[in-house]
Protein backbone atom coordinates (compact mmCIF):
# COMPACT_ATOMS: atom_id res chain seq x y z
CA UNK A 1 0.00 0.00 0.00
CA UNK A 2 1.26 3.71 -0.50
CA UNK A 3 2.20 5.14 2.48
CA UNK A 4 2.20 9.02 1.54
CA UNK A 5 -1.28 10.40 2.65
CA UNK A 6 -2.25 12.62 0.03
CA UNK A 7 -5.44 14.81 0.64
CA UNK A 8 -7.53 13.33 -1.58
CA UNK A 9 -6.62 9.82 0.51
CA UNK A 10 -7.33 11.50 3.59
CA UNK A 11 -10.95 12.19 2.40
CA UNK A 12 -11.78 8.81 1.08
CA UNK A 13 -12.77 8.65 5.08
CA UNK A 14 -14.50 11.14 5.25
CA UNK A 15 -18.31 11.32 5.08
CA UNK A 16 -19.79 11.55 2.08
CA UNK A 17 -23.47 13.15 0.79
CA UNK A 18 -25.33 10.27 -0.63
CA UNK A 19 -28.24 10.93 -2.67
CA UNK A 20 -30.87 7.71 -2.11
CA UNK A 21 -34.46 9.24 -3.25
CA UNK A 22 -36.12 7.07 -5.51
CA UNK A 23 -35.17 8.87 -8.60
CA UNK A 24 -31.36 8.72 -7.78
CA UNK A 25 -31.48 4.87 -7.02
CA UNK A 26 -34.13 4.27 -10.12
CA UNK A 27 -31.47 6.27 -12.26
CA UNK A 28 -28.75 4.29 -10.83
CA UNK A 29 -30.09 0.75 -11.51
CA UNK A 30 -31.44 2.08 -15.14
CA UNK A 31 -27.42 3.31 -15.65
CA UNK A 32 -26.40 0.11 -14.56
CA UNK A 33 -28.34 -1.87 -17.07
CA UNK A 34 -27.42 0.92 -20.21
CA UNK A 35 -23.80 0.56 -19.71
CA UNK A 36 -23.39 -3.59 -19.34
CA UNK A 37 -25.62 -3.23 -22.52
CA UNK A 38 -24.07 -0.87 -24.52
CA UNK A 39 -21.09 -2.34 -23.64
CA UNK A 40 -21.81 -5.55 -26.23
CA UNK A 41 -24.20 -3.32 -28.26
CA UNK A 42 -23.76 -5.02 -32.00
CA UNK A 43 -24.40 -9.18 -30.47
CA UNK A 44 -27.59 -7.60 -28.27
CA UNK A 45 -29.05 -5.49 -30.57
CA UNK A 46 -28.85 -7.28 -34.17
CA UNK A 47 -30.48 -10.22 -33.72
CA UNK A 48 -34.12 -7.87 -32.20
CA UNK A 49 -33.61 -5.78 -35.09
CA UNK A 50 -32.88 -8.11 -37.90
CA UNK A 51 -36.11 -10.42 -36.78
CA UNK A 52 -39.10 -8.45 -36.87
CA UNK A 53 -37.18 -7.34 -40.86
CA UNK A 54 -37.46 -10.77 -41.44
CA UNK A 55 -40.97 -11.06 -41.13
CA UNK A 56 -41.78 -7.55 -42.41
CA UNK A 57 -40.22 -8.66 -45.50
CA UNK A 58 -41.29 -12.05 -45.54
CA UNK A 59 -45.01 -11.34 -45.11
CA UNK A 60 -45.82 -8.16 -45.61
CA UNK A 61 -44.01 -7.56 -48.38
CA UNK A 62 -43.79 -11.12 -49.47
CA UNK A 63 -46.96 -12.51 -48.85
CA UNK A 64 -48.55 -9.36 -49.18
CA UNK A 65 -48.02 -8.67 -53.04
CA UNK A 66 -50.19 -11.65 -53.18
CA UNK A 67 -53.08 -10.43 -51.59
CA UNK A 68 -55.68 -8.06 -53.35
CA UNK A 69 -55.31 -4.29 -53.10
CA UNK A 70 -57.54 -3.60 -50.58
CA UNK A 71 -57.14 -2.13 -46.59
CA UNK A 72 -56.94 -4.16 -44.07
CA UNK A 73 -58.62 -2.66 -40.91
CA UNK A 74 -58.38 0.65 -43.06
CA UNK A 75 -54.83 0.23 -43.76
CA UNK A 76 -52.68 -1.24 -46.71
CA UNK A 77 -51.60 -4.05 -45.65
CA UNK A 78 -47.73 -2.98 -45.03
CA UNK A 79 -48.35 -0.91 -43.18
CA UNK A 80 -50.86 -2.90 -41.16
CA UNK A 81 -48.20 -5.02 -40.21
CA UNK A 82 -45.68 -3.34 -39.65
CA UNK A 83 -47.94 -1.06 -37.04
CA UNK A 84 -48.53 -4.42 -35.26
CA UNK A 85 -44.68 -5.66 -35.45
CA UNK A 86 -42.78 -2.75 -34.20
CA UNK A 87 -44.91 -2.93 -30.91
CA UNK A 88 -44.75 -6.97 -31.20
CA UNK A 89 -40.42 -6.07 -31.24
CA UNK A 90 -41.13 -4.22 -27.97
CA UNK A 91 -42.29 -7.37 -26.66
CA UNK A 92 -39.85 -9.45 -27.66
CA UNK A 93 -37.03 -7.28 -26.06
CA UNK A 94 -38.67 -6.87 -22.70
CA UNK A 95 -39.61 -10.65 -22.33
CA UNK A 96 -36.25 -11.75 -23.21
CA UNK A 97 -34.44 -8.99 -20.59
CA UNK A 98 -36.49 -9.97 -17.77
CA UNK A 99 -36.36 -13.63 -18.47
CA UNK A 100 -33.27 -14.96 -19.28
CA UNK A 101 -30.95 -12.20 -18.77
CA UNK A 102 -32.46 -10.94 -15.77
CA UNK A 103 -31.76 -15.38 -14.33
CA UNK A 104 -28.36 -14.96 -15.48
CA UNK A 105 -28.07 -11.88 -12.89
CA UNK A 106 -30.06 -13.09 -10.05
CA UNK A 107 -28.30 -16.82 -9.99
CA UNK A 108 -25.30 -16.33 -12.24
CA UNK A 109 -23.67 -12.99 -12.34
CA UNK A 110 -25.14 -12.03 -8.62
CA UNK A 111 -25.95 -8.72 -9.48
CA UNK A 112 -29.09 -8.47 -7.39
CA UNK A 113 -26.53 -9.41 -4.81
CA UNK A 114 -24.41 -6.42 -5.09
CA UNK A 115 -27.33 -4.23 -5.36
CA UNK A 116 -28.77 -5.79 -1.73
CA UNK A 117 -25.69 -4.27 -0.11
CA UNK A 118 -26.42 -1.10 -1.12
CA UNK A 119 -29.18 1.25 0.25
CA UNK A 120 -31.25 0.26 -3.02
CA UNK A 121 -34.41 -1.15 -1.84
CA UNK A 122 -35.87 -3.87 -3.98
CA UNK A 123 -38.65 -2.31 -5.67
CA UNK A 124 -35.93 0.09 -7.28
CA UNK A 125 -34.00 -2.32 -8.38
CA UNK A 126 -36.71 -3.94 -10.50
CA UNK A 127 -38.21 -0.75 -10.95
CA UNK A 128 -35.31 0.33 -12.41
CA UNK A 129 -35.17 -2.50 -14.74
CA UNK A 130 -38.26 -2.34 -16.05
CA UNK A 131 -37.47 1.28 -17.35
CA UNK A 132 -34.45 0.14 -18.55
CA UNK A 133 -36.74 -3.13 -20.98
CA UNK A 134 -38.71 -0.09 -21.38
CA UNK A 135 -36.43 2.24 -22.81
CA UNK A 136 -35.02 -0.51 -24.96
CA UNK A 137 -39.03 -1.14 -25.87
CA UNK A 138 -38.96 2.65 -27.24
CA UNK A 139 -36.23 2.62 -29.51
CA UNK A 140 -36.73 -1.44 -30.99
CA UNK A 141 -40.23 0.09 -31.84
CA UNK A 142 -38.92 3.11 -32.84
CA UNK A 143 -36.18 1.58 -34.63
CA UNK A 144 -38.65 -0.47 -36.96
CA UNK A 145 -41.22 2.73 -37.67
CA UNK A 146 -38.07 3.91 -39.12
CA UNK A 147 -36.89 0.64 -41.09
CA UNK A 148 -40.44 0.05 -42.41
CA UNK A 149 -41.19 3.45 -43.53
CA UNK A 150 -38.02 2.71 -46.06
CA UNK A 151 -40.30 -0.03 -47.35
CA UNK A 152 -42.73 2.36 -48.51
CA UNK A 153 -44.40 2.29 -44.96
CA UNK A 154 -46.68 5.71 -44.54
CA UNK A 155 -46.87 7.35 -41.04
CA UNK A 156 -49.17 9.93 -40.11
CA UNK A 157 -47.63 12.82 -37.64
CA UNK A 158 -49.46 10.68 -34.92
CA UNK A 159 -46.41 8.28 -35.48
CA UNK A 160 -44.77 10.51 -32.97
CA UNK A 161 -45.93 8.61 -29.90
CA UNK A 162 -44.91 5.51 -31.55
CA UNK A 163 -41.61 5.25 -28.70
CA UNK A 164 -44.86 5.83 -26.34
CA UNK A 165 -46.26 2.67 -27.53
CA UNK A 166 -43.26 0.55 -27.39
CA UNK A 167 -42.25 1.93 -24.21
CA UNK A 168 -45.43 1.13 -22.17
CA UNK A 169 -45.53 -2.23 -24.27
CA UNK A 170 -41.96 -3.03 -22.94
CA UNK A 171 -42.72 -2.08 -19.32
CA UNK A 172 -45.84 -4.41 -19.09
CA UNK A 173 -43.61 -7.21 -20.61
CA UNK A 174 -40.90 -6.91 -18.65
CA UNK A 175 -43.05 -7.26 -15.89
CA UNK A 176 -44.69 -10.35 -16.84
CA UNK A 177 -41.07 -11.37 -17.44
CA UNK A 178 -40.37 -10.70 -13.78
CA UNK A 179 -43.08 -13.02 -13.26
CA UNK A 180 -42.39 -15.71 -14.85
CA UNK A 181 -38.77 -15.35 -13.88
CA UNK A 182 -39.49 -15.42 -10.02
CA UNK A 183 -41.36 -19.17 -10.73
CA UNK A 184 -38.28 -20.50 -12.43
CA UNK A 185 -36.08 -22.59 -11.21
CA UNK A 186 -33.41 -23.69 -14.14
CA UNK A 187 -33.17 -21.48 -17.54
CA UNK A 188 -34.42 -24.13 -19.86
CA UNK A 189 -37.65 -23.83 -18.38
CA UNK A 190 -38.08 -20.25 -20.21
CA UNK A 191 -38.30 -22.15 -23.59
CA UNK A 192 -42.32 -23.20 -22.26
CA UNK A 193 -42.81 -19.92 -21.99
CA UNK A 194 -41.23 -18.09 -24.91
CA UNK A 195 -42.89 -21.53 -26.99
CA UNK A 196 -45.95 -21.68 -25.15
CA UNK A 197 -46.90 -17.91 -24.50
CA UNK A 198 -45.38 -15.72 -25.93
CA UNK A 199 -45.05 -16.72 -30.10
CA UNK A 200 -49.40 -17.30 -29.99
CA UNK A 201 -49.41 -14.01 -28.93
CA UNK A 202 -46.82 -12.60 -31.33
CA UNK A 203 -49.14 -14.53 -34.46
CA UNK A 204 -52.23 -14.25 -32.60
CA UNK A 205 -52.91 -10.64 -30.78
CA UNK A 206 -53.78 -9.09 -34.25
CA UNK A 207 -50.07 -8.37 -35.46
CA UNK A 208 -50.86 -10.15 -39.28
CA UNK A 209 -54.00 -10.59 -39.22
CA UNK A 210 -57.37 -9.11 -37.57
CA UNK A 211 -58.18 -11.68 -34.71
CA UNK A 212 -61.66 -9.93 -33.90
CA UNK A 213 -64.86 -10.13 -35.58
CA UNK A 214 -65.07 -13.86 -36.20
CA UNK A 215 -67.01 -15.26 -32.84
CA UNK A 216 -67.69 -13.63 -29.80
CA UNK A 217 -65.60 -16.02 -27.50
CA UNK A 218 -62.35 -14.97 -29.46
CA UNK A 219 -63.23 -11.09 -29.04
CA UNK A 220 -63.53 -11.74 -25.24
CA UNK A 221 -60.17 -13.78 -25.02
CA UNK A 222 -58.28 -10.88 -27.46
CA UNK A 223 -59.48 -8.42 -24.97
CA UNK A 224 -57.86 -9.97 -22.21
CA UNK A 225 -54.26 -11.06 -24.06
CA UNK A 226 -52.01 -7.88 -22.82
CA UNK A 227 -50.43 -7.90 -26.42
CA UNK A 228 -54.00 -6.74 -27.88
CA UNK A 229 -54.34 -3.40 -26.72
CA UNK A 230 -50.99 -1.99 -27.54
CA UNK A 231 -51.21 -3.20 -31.10
CA UNK A 232 -54.84 -1.60 -31.30
CA UNK A 233 -53.16 2.10 -30.10
CA UNK A 234 -50.34 1.53 -32.54
CA UNK A 235 -52.70 1.17 -35.17
CA UNK A 236 -54.66 3.82 -34.15
CA UNK A 237 -51.50 5.91 -34.41
CA UNK A 238 -51.29 4.95 -38.24
CA UNK A 239 -55.14 5.34 -38.96
CA UNK A 240 -54.66 8.96 -37.21
CA UNK A 241 -58.40 7.77 -35.78
CA UNK A 242 -59.50 8.14 -32.43
CA UNK A 243 -62.53 6.29 -30.97
CA UNK A 244 -64.21 5.52 -27.48
CA UNK A 245 -62.75 1.76 -28.34
CA UNK A 246 -58.86 3.66 -28.35
CA UNK A 247 -59.08 5.02 -25.06
CA UNK A 248 -60.34 1.79 -23.99
CA UNK A 249 -57.50 -0.29 -25.13
CA UNK A 250 -55.33 2.23 -23.41
CA UNK A 251 -57.12 1.87 -20.44
CA UNK A 252 -56.82 -1.85 -20.46
CA UNK A 253 -52.82 -1.32 -21.27
CA UNK A 254 -52.53 1.17 -18.05
CA UNK A 255 -54.54 -1.04 -15.77
CA UNK A 256 -52.12 -3.91 -16.79
CA UNK A 257 -49.47 -2.20 -16.41
CA UNK A 258 -50.53 -1.05 -12.98
CA UNK A 259 -51.23 -5.01 -11.83
CA UNK A 260 -48.76 -6.64 -13.26
CA UNK A 261 -46.14 -4.08 -12.04
CA UNK A 262 -47.06 -4.64 -8.70
CA UNK A 263 -47.34 -8.51 -8.37
CA UNK A 264 -43.90 -8.82 -10.49
CA UNK A 265 -42.15 -6.54 -7.46
CA UNK A 266 -44.09 -8.98 -4.91
CA UNK A 267 -42.48 -11.74 -6.10
CA UNK A 268 -38.99 -10.58 -7.14
CA UNK A 269 -38.49 -9.74 -3.48
CA UNK A 270 -39.60 -12.72 -2.24
CA UNK A 271 -37.21 -14.47 -4.69
CA UNK A 272 -34.40 -12.53 -3.82
CA UNK A 273 -34.76 -11.80 -0.24
CA UNK A 274 -33.45 -15.64 0.38
CA UNK B 1 -13.92 -14.30 30.16
CA UNK B 2 -14.93 -10.68 30.91
CA UNK B 3 -16.61 -8.76 27.81
CA UNK B 4 -16.79 -5.20 28.28
CA UNK B 5 -19.90 -4.04 27.32
CA UNK B 6 -20.13 -1.10 24.49
CA UNK B 7 -22.48 1.61 25.23
CA UNK B 8 -23.93 2.25 21.92
CA UNK B 9 -22.83 -0.96 20.02
CA UNK B 10 -22.85 -0.98 16.66
CA UNK B 11 -24.68 -4.42 16.11
CA UNK B 12 -26.50 -5.49 18.83
CA UNK B 13 -28.43 -8.97 18.07
CA UNK B 14 -30.68 -10.69 20.82
CA UNK B 15 -32.13 -14.57 20.30
CA UNK B 16 -31.61 -13.63 16.27
CA UNK B 17 -32.94 -16.47 14.42
CA UNK B 18 -33.52 -17.33 10.89
CA UNK B 19 -35.22 -21.02 9.70
CA UNK B 20 -35.36 -21.58 5.98
CA UNK B 21 -38.15 -24.10 6.19
CA UNK B 22 -36.96 -26.77 8.58
CA UNK B 23 -33.63 -25.80 8.70
CA UNK B 24 -32.57 -23.25 11.42
CA UNK B 25 -29.70 -21.27 9.69
CA UNK B 26 -29.40 -19.00 12.50
CA UNK B 27 -30.62 -20.62 15.76
CA UNK B 28 -30.82 -17.80 18.77
CA UNK B 29 -27.48 -15.71 18.41
CA UNK B 30 -26.59 -13.07 21.05
CA UNK B 31 -24.05 -10.90 20.59
CA UNK B 32 -22.54 -7.14 20.54
CA UNK B 33 -20.21 -5.59 18.41
CA UNK B 34 -18.61 -2.05 19.38
CA UNK B 35 -17.83 1.08 17.22
CA UNK B 36 -14.27 -0.08 15.64
CA UNK B 37 -13.96 -3.24 16.72
CA UNK B 38 -13.09 -5.69 14.55
CA UNK B 39 -15.09 -9.25 14.69
CA UNK B 40 -14.41 -12.67 13.01
CA UNK B 41 -17.25 -15.54 12.81
CA UNK B 42 -15.61 -19.00 12.20
CA UNK B 43 -17.07 -21.57 11.41
CA UNK B 44 -17.50 -24.69 8.83
CA UNK B 45 -19.30 -24.15 5.67
CA UNK B 46 -23.19 -24.15 6.67
CA UNK B 47 -22.56 -23.06 10.35
CA UNK B 48 -24.70 -19.93 9.67
CA UNK B 49 -22.10 -17.50 8.72
CA UNK B 50 -23.16 -16.01 5.61
CA UNK B 51 -26.89 -16.09 6.43
CA UNK B 52 -26.10 -13.98 9.42
CA UNK B 53 -23.91 -11.22 7.57
CA UNK B 54 -27.05 -11.23 5.21
CA UNK B 55 -29.42 -10.48 8.13
CA UNK B 56 -27.28 -7.52 8.81
CA UNK B 57 -27.24 -5.64 5.48
CA UNK B 58 -30.83 -6.82 5.16
CA UNK B 59 -30.88 -9.47 2.19
CA UNK B 60 -32.30 -11.51 4.31
CA UNK B 61 -35.45 -11.36 6.93
CA UNK B 62 -35.00 -12.56 10.39
CA UNK B 63 -37.52 -15.65 11.48
CA UNK B 64 -37.23 -14.14 15.38
CA UNK B 65 -35.48 -12.31 18.21
CA UNK B 66 -34.13 -8.81 17.72
CA UNK B 67 -31.31 -6.81 15.57
CA UNK B 68 -30.29 -3.51 15.51
CA UNK B 69 -27.37 -1.62 13.68
CA UNK B 70 -26.70 1.55 14.48
CA UNK B 71 -29.35 1.62 16.32
CA UNK B 72 -31.82 1.02 13.23
CA UNK B 73 -33.59 -2.06 12.42
CA UNK B 74 -32.98 -4.06 9.33
CA UNK B 75 -35.16 -4.23 6.53
CA UNK B 76 -37.27 -1.55 7.93
CA UNK B 77 -34.34 0.97 8.26
CA UNK B 78 -32.64 -0.79 5.23
CA UNK B 79 -31.67 2.73 3.72
CA UNK B 80 -30.42 4.58 6.76
CA UNK B 81 -28.45 1.55 7.70
CA UNK B 82 -27.23 0.04 4.56
CA UNK B 83 -25.68 3.94 3.72
CA UNK B 84 -23.21 3.25 6.25
CA UNK B 85 -22.68 -0.58 5.65
CA UNK B 86 -20.15 -1.48 2.86
CA UNK B 87 -20.26 -5.38 1.90
CA UNK B 88 -17.37 -7.40 0.40
CA UNK B 89 -19.06 -10.52 -1.30
CA UNK B 90 -17.74 -14.02 -1.29
CA UNK B 91 -18.67 -14.18 -4.96
CA UNK B 92 -16.64 -11.86 -7.87
CA UNK B 93 -20.13 -9.96 -8.46
CA UNK B 94 -18.54 -7.28 -10.26
CA UNK B 95 -20.07 -6.76 -13.78
CA UNK B 96 -17.96 -9.24 -15.67
CA UNK B 97 -18.53 -6.81 -18.70
CA UNK B 98 -17.44 -3.56 -17.37
CA UNK B 99 -13.78 -2.09 -17.38
CA UNK B 100 -12.66 -2.00 -13.64
CA UNK B 101 -13.21 1.92 -13.15
CA UNK B 102 -16.84 1.35 -14.74
CA UNK B 103 -18.24 -1.25 -12.02
CA UNK B 104 -16.47 0.86 -9.53
CA UNK B 105 -18.82 3.65 -11.47
CA UNK B 106 -21.68 1.39 -11.78
CA UNK B 107 -21.61 0.85 -7.99
CA UNK B 108 -21.12 4.39 -6.92
CA UNK B 109 -24.45 5.94 -8.75
CA UNK B 110 -26.54 2.73 -7.02
CA UNK B 111 -24.82 4.00 -3.81
CA UNK B 112 -26.15 7.58 -4.78
CA UNK B 113 -22.64 9.38 -5.03
CA UNK B 114 -23.03 12.08 -7.59
CA UNK B 115 -20.80 11.76 -10.75
CA UNK B 116 -17.98 14.28 -10.15
CA UNK B 117 -17.52 12.71 -6.43
CA UNK B 118 -17.73 8.92 -7.78
CA UNK B 119 -14.98 9.83 -10.14
CA UNK B 120 -12.71 11.48 -7.98
CA UNK B 121 -12.80 8.44 -5.04
CA UNK B 122 -12.64 5.39 -7.46
CA UNK B 123 -9.20 7.26 -9.01
CA UNK B 124 -8.19 7.76 -5.16
CA UNK B 125 -9.36 4.11 -4.46
CA UNK B 126 -7.77 2.53 -7.12
CA UNK B 127 -4.45 4.43 -6.13
CA UNK B 128 -4.75 3.08 -2.70
CA UNK B 129 -4.95 0.00 -3.70
CA UNK B 130 -2.28 -0.06 -6.78
CA UNK B 131 -4.63 -0.72 -9.28
CA UNK B 132 -4.71 2.22 -11.35
CA UNK B 133 -3.27 0.47 -14.11
CA UNK B 134 -5.65 -1.75 -14.44
CA UNK B 135 -8.80 0.74 -14.57
CA UNK B 136 -9.29 0.21 -18.02
CA UNK B 137 -9.17 -3.65 -17.95
CA UNK B 138 -11.85 -5.72 -18.06
CA UNK B 139 -13.04 -7.69 -14.66
CA UNK B 140 -12.22 -10.53 -16.61
CA UNK B 141 -8.02 -9.88 -17.03
CA UNK B 142 -7.73 -9.42 -13.67
CA UNK B 143 -6.16 -12.02 -11.50
CA UNK B 144 -8.54 -13.08 -8.36
CA UNK B 145 -6.52 -11.17 -6.06
CA UNK B 146 -6.88 -7.96 -8.15
CA UNK B 147 -10.61 -8.68 -8.21
CA UNK B 148 -10.66 -8.72 -4.35
CA UNK B 149 -9.21 -5.96 -3.92
CA UNK B 150 -11.58 -4.62 -6.50
CA UNK B 151 -14.71 -5.45 -4.30
CA UNK B 152 -13.12 -4.14 -1.52
CA UNK B 153 -12.54 -0.45 -3.16
CA UNK B 154 -16.44 -0.80 -4.44
CA UNK B 155 -17.48 -1.88 -0.68
CA UNK B 156 -15.74 1.87 0.12
CA UNK B 157 -16.99 4.05 -2.26
CA UNK B 158 -19.62 5.57 0.19
CA UNK B 159 -17.37 5.77 3.07
CA UNK B 160 -18.88 3.38 5.07
CA UNK B 161 -18.52 2.93 8.52
CA UNK B 162 -18.81 -0.83 9.03
CA UNK B 163 -17.89 -3.08 6.57
CA UNK B 164 -18.79 -6.63 6.28
CA UNK B 165 -16.72 -9.28 4.66
CA UNK B 166 -17.72 -12.52 3.95
CA UNK B 167 -14.07 -15.06 3.50
CA UNK B 168 -12.48 -11.72 2.21
CA UNK B 169 -9.07 -14.22 1.41
CA UNK B 170 -10.84 -18.12 0.24
CA UNK B 171 -9.22 -18.87 -2.67
CA UNK B 172 -6.28 -16.53 -2.74
CA UNK B 173 -2.01 -17.01 -2.54
CA UNK B 174 -0.39 -16.52 0.61
CA UNK B 175 1.12 -13.09 -1.00
CA UNK B 176 -2.08 -11.93 -1.85
CA UNK B 177 -4.05 -13.33 1.73
CA UNK B 178 -1.02 -11.21 3.51
CA UNK B 179 -1.47 -7.49 1.42
CA UNK B 180 -5.62 -7.57 2.27
CA UNK B 181 -4.71 -9.09 5.78
CA UNK B 182 -2.72 -5.55 6.31
CA UNK B 183 -5.19 -3.68 3.87
CA UNK B 184 -7.72 -4.64 6.52
CA UNK B 185 -5.78 -3.73 9.55
CA UNK B 186 -5.22 -0.26 8.11
CA UNK B 187 -9.09 0.18 7.48
CA UNK B 188 -9.42 -0.33 11.06
CA UNK B 189 -6.87 2.44 12.21
CA UNK B 190 -8.56 4.49 10.26
CA UNK B 191 -11.80 3.98 12.31
CA UNK B 192 -13.88 1.48 10.71
CA UNK B 193 -16.12 -0.99 12.13
CA UNK B 194 -15.08 -4.49 10.39
CA UNK B 195 -17.31 -7.85 10.41
CA UNK B 196 -15.65 -10.85 8.71
CA UNK B 197 -16.41 -14.35 8.47
CA UNK B 198 -13.73 -16.99 7.71
CA UNK B 199 -13.06 -20.58 8.21
CA UNK B 200 -9.55 -19.68 8.28
CA UNK B 201 -8.01 -19.67 12.16
CA UNK B 202 -5.28 -17.60 11.06
CA UNK B 203 -6.99 -14.91 9.62
CA UNK B 204 -8.91 -14.67 12.48
CA UNK B 205 -6.35 -14.78 14.69
CA UNK B 206 -4.12 -12.22 12.49
CA UNK B 207 -7.43 -9.11 12.29
CA UNK B 208 -10.24 -9.97 15.09
CA UNK B 209 -10.42 -9.02 18.45
CA UNK B 210 -12.81 -11.36 19.35
CA UNK B 211 -13.95 -14.15 17.43
CA UNK B 212 -17.55 -16.18 17.56
CA UNK B 213 -16.72 -19.72 16.74
CA UNK B 214 -19.84 -21.02 15.26
CA UNK B 215 -21.82 -23.89 14.16
CA UNK B 216 -25.05 -25.61 13.35
CA UNK B 217 -26.60 -21.66 13.54
CA UNK B 218 -25.20 -21.42 17.09
CA UNK B 219 -22.52 -19.12 18.56
CA UNK B 220 -20.44 -21.64 20.54
CA UNK B 221 -17.26 -19.92 21.91
CA UNK B 222 -16.43 -16.57 21.93
CA UNK B 223 -13.83 -13.68 23.30
CA UNK B 224 -10.35 -13.22 22.29
CA UNK B 225 -8.59 -15.59 19.97
CA UNK B 226 -5.60 -16.13 22.44
CA UNK B 227 -7.91 -15.96 25.80
CA UNK B 228 -9.64 -18.91 24.15
CA UNK B 229 -7.01 -21.04 23.47
CA UNK B 230 -5.02 -20.61 26.96
CA UNK B 231 -8.96 -21.54 28.10
CA UNK B 232 -9.80 -24.48 26.44
CA UNK B 233 -6.28 -26.27 25.74
CA UNK B 234 -2.84 -26.72 26.53
CA UNK B 235 -0.31 -24.56 25.42
CA UNK B 236 2.02 -26.89 23.11
CA UNK B 237 0.68 -29.49 20.52
CA UNK B 238 2.61 -32.44 18.89
CA UNK B 239 0.72 -33.21 15.65
CA UNK B 240 1.72 -36.84 14.37
CA UNK B 241 -0.01 -38.89 11.80
CA UNK B 242 0.26 -43.17 11.16
CA UNK B 243 1.35 -43.92 14.32
CA UNK B 244 1.09 -47.77 14.69
CA UNK B 245 1.15 -47.52 18.60
CA UNK B 246 0.89 -44.84 21.34
CA UNK B 247 4.01 -44.80 23.61
CA UNK B 248 4.23 -44.25 27.57
CA UNK B 249 3.02 -40.93 28.32
CA UNK B 250 3.98 -39.25 31.27
CA UNK B 251 0.80 -37.66 33.71
CA UNK B 252 1.45 -34.14 31.74
CA UNK B 253 0.21 -35.51 28.57
CA UNK B 254 -3.08 -35.65 27.04
CA UNK B 255 -3.84 -37.53 23.81
CA UNK B 256 -6.36 -37.38 21.55
CA UNK B 257 -7.00 -39.51 18.55
CA UNK B 258 -9.01 -38.79 15.53
CA UNK B 259 -9.06 -40.42 11.77
CA UNK B 260 -4.97 -41.39 11.30
CA UNK B 261 -3.73 -38.62 13.57
CA UNK B 262 -2.99 -38.50 17.08
CA UNK B 263 -2.65 -35.15 19.11
CA UNK B 264 -0.73 -34.47 21.91
CA UNK B 265 -1.57 -31.69 24.73
CA UNK B 266 0.92 -30.16 27.07
CA UNK B 267 1.37 -26.98 29.02
CA UNK B 268 5.66 -27.90 29.16
CA UNK B 269 7.14 -27.97 25.96
CA UNK B 270 10.09 -30.41 27.35
CA UNK B 271 7.78 -33.93 27.67
CA UNK B 272 6.39 -33.34 23.91
CA UNK B 273 10.06 -32.62 23.01
CA UNK B 274 10.68 -35.56 23.91
CA UNK B 275 7.95 -37.58 22.68
CA UNK B 276 8.80 -35.53 19.01
CA UNK B 277 12.44 -37.46 19.23
CA UNK B 278 11.31 -40.14 19.92
CA UNK B 279 8.56 -41.04 17.41
CA UNK B 280 9.46 -42.78 14.43
CA UNK B 281 7.19 -41.15 12.08
CA UNK B 282 8.28 -38.28 9.92
CA UNK B 283 4.78 -36.61 9.69
CA UNK B 284 5.06 -35.19 13.01
CA UNK B 285 4.90 -31.14 13.81
CA UNK B 286 5.25 -29.78 17.13
CA UNK B 287 3.69 -26.46 17.67
CA UNK B 288 1.67 -24.03 19.74
CA UNK B 289 -1.99 -24.04 20.27
CA UNK B 290 -3.55 -22.07 17.99
CA UNK B 291 -7.26 -20.97 16.99
CA UNK B 292 -7.43 -24.19 14.75
CA UNK B 293 -7.29 -26.63 17.93
CA UNK B 294 -10.15 -25.17 19.98
CA UNK B 295 -12.38 -24.64 16.96
CA UNK B 296 -11.74 -28.38 16.29
CA UNK B 297 -12.39 -28.80 19.65
CA UNK B 298 -15.71 -27.14 19.53
CA UNK B 299 -17.07 -28.46 16.24
CA UNK B 300 -15.06 -31.99 15.82
CA UNK B 301 -12.68 -33.08 13.70
CA UNK B 302 -15.12 -35.50 12.40
CA UNK B 303 -15.99 -35.60 8.66
CA UNK B 304 -19.18 -35.16 10.28
CA UNK B 305 -20.65 -31.95 8.62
Amino acid sequence: MNTRESPELAELWAPVALRTGLVWSLFGVWYRHVRVYCQTFLANATPPILEPLFFFTAIAIGLGSYMSKGLFDGLPYPTYVASGLLVASAMFTAVFETTYNTFVRLIYQKTYDAMLGTHLRISEMFIGEMLFSATKGAVFASVVLLITLLFGVRPTVWCLFVPVIGFLTAYMFAAIGLIVTSYVKTITNFSFFSTGVITPLFFFSGTFFPVRGHHWAIDTISMLVPLTHPIELSRALFKAEFTLATGMHLAMLLAFIVLLHSISLRRMAKRVLR
Amino acid sequence: MTLTRPNNPVVLARGLTKEFGDLKAVAGVDFEIASNECIGFLGPNGAGKTTLMRIIYSAVEKTAGDLTVFGMEPMRQRKEINARVGVVFQDNNLDQELRAADTLLVHALYCGLDRRTARRRIATLLDWMELSEKAKSTIRALSGGMVRRLMIARALLHSPRLLILDEPTTGLDPQVRHAIWALLRDLKRRGLTILLTTHYMEEAQQLSERVMIMDHGQIIRSGEPNTLITHHLERYVLQASGLAEIPALDGKVRHEHAGDADYFYSNAEEPLQALYDALPTRHVVLRHANLEDVFLKFTGRGLSQ
